[in-house]
């Protein structure tokens, strides 16, 4: 029992990285996929450049793409601190996810009123804003949260280029102390907790957000 | 420039394709066994035992609530530190199954629940026995309904393994980083085994298609 409050300060510190890292991560992998998706509806000749991005990233592995960046960026001259450049990757990694998620989510919305609205003489620019976001936004909200998760969990590789987050704690505390099982038992613990609490709050802000279709 | 570059590259074929072949089997095997454990968690999900369906839920959560790596380290270490050794690549073998169990556990719910009612009741009328219904009637339809999803869920394992080399398994990513520290070229080494990645998880996803289609025209 003291041995666990001993690293409880430690794991609170990894939980914090992981935690920053990762919101870091999925708020820039958003912007990233809302703005690709953006892009392949309005920019012509862009769906091609989108399919070949969304290829190449959802079909490698999460590590394979941190190593290219960590480890290959450099030898062009380009240098980043671990955390930026596990930052970078999550955010790369997960903009592809988030802008398969806004296609359904654009899908989602009947083609009829982008018809009706382009009858009308409404642009582009403002279909797009004031009647396909809205509600293809009240269709993506619930299933953004899984993606926060998923980032979450992803975000455990970046152990591998040494970034303080809560796996690399319980590798030092293991590696420091020699008992192996508790640390890392309190690790897969730690990510339950985290992951669970954001599916428990992703779950009641879409419940709420969702509340106008349900009547 | 490109000459040395298509010499390099004869140079690191064979171990990046020992590499893709070990991570290759390995998922094969974590998938496989994932198959078995999934179905015994979708009948415990929906069983009569309370605690069954507590375990389940309790299982899939956890397994689908936390990250591979800290599954398989926990899974590395925990053994050994009871006294038993495990060779590196049973622990990860176990880890990939144990993992996508959950998944596939809820894949396999779809189509469990995709199946008419009828056939199970028409089954145990013919008195088929549990077993006997599981394995020739419902078994072969669930595989077909949810092969595409079960081939998506194993390229999510293909990518999810790159973790093994953690735990020094020559898979595809361990090989690269191998060839990194021998010949110090990261970025080429690195886009050369993103790119074997790319060219195992596109043929599945081709394979994954064409099957589904294939189905389609004949039903």
């Amino acid at each position: 029992m003291d041995e666990l409050i001993g690293y409880l300060p430690d794991f609170l510190d990894g939980m914090l990285v992981t935690l920053g890292i990762s919101v870091a991560a999925a708020i820039a992998g958003l912007i990233l996929g809302f703005a690709l998706n953006a892009a392949r509806i309005s920019v012509p000749g862009f769906t091609a450049i989108y399919a070949i991005y969304v290829w190449l990233i959802r079909g490698t592995p999460l590590l394979a793409q941190l190593a290219v960046i960590y480890f290959g960026l450099p030898v062009i001259g380009l240098r980043l601190e671990a955390v930026e450049a596990s930052v970078l990757s999550l955010a790369v990694y997960s903009g592809a996810y988030f802008a398969e998620l806004f296609r359904t989510a654009w899908a989602s919305v009947p083609g009829g009123q982008l018809e009706a609205a382009r009858v009308h003489g409404i642009s582009r620019a403002r279909v797009f804003w004031h009647i396909q976001a809205p509600q293809a936004m009240a269709f993506a909200l619930p299933l953004l949260g899984n993606q926060v998760i998923l980032t979450i969990k992803e975000s455990a590789v970046t152990s591998v280029i040494t970034v303080p987050e809560l796996t690399m704690t319980a590798g030092r505390i293991v590696s420091t102390t020699f008992s192996y099982v508790m640390p890392y038992a309190l690790l897969v613990l730690s990510y339950w907790l985290l992951t669970s609490s954001v599916a428990v709050i992703a779950r009641s802000l879409g419940l709420r957000v969702t509340r106008h279709l349900r009547g | 420039m490109m000459n040395d570059f298509s010499s390099r590259f004869a140079l690191y074929w064979p171990a990046l394709i020992d590499g893709a072949l070990t991570t290759l089997w390995l998922c094969v095997i974590g998938m496989l066994s994932g198959f078995v454990l999934g179905v015994l968690l979708h009948l415990m999900a929906n069983g009569r035992s309370r605690g069954g369906v507590a375990c389940a839920r309790v299982y899939v959560s956890f397994f689908r609530g936390t990250p591979m790596l800290a599954q398989l380290l926990l899974l590395f270490y925990l053994p050994s530190a009871l006294g038993v050794d495990v060779p590196p690549v049973v622990a990860a073998a176990a880890a990939l199954a144990l993992n996508t169990a959950a998944y596939q556990s809820q894949i396999l719910g779809s189509g469990f629940a995709a199946i008419a009612k009828g056939q199970v009741e028409a089954a145990s009328v013919f008195a088929l026995g549990r077993y006997n219904t599981l394995l020739h009637i419902q078994l072969p339809q669930v595989l077909r309904l949810t092969l595409p999803a079960l081939i998506c869920e194993l390229i999510d394992v293909i990518k999810v393994s790159a973790v093994v080399s953690v735990i020094s398994i020559t898979d595809l990513m361990r090989v690269s980083q191998q060839l990194v520290s021998q010949t110090y070229r990261p970025l080429e080494v690195y886009l050369v085994a993103g790119l074997f990645y790319l060219l195992l998880t596109s043929l599945l996803s081709v394979l994954g298609s064409l099957l589904e289609r294939r189905w389609r025209e004949r039903c």
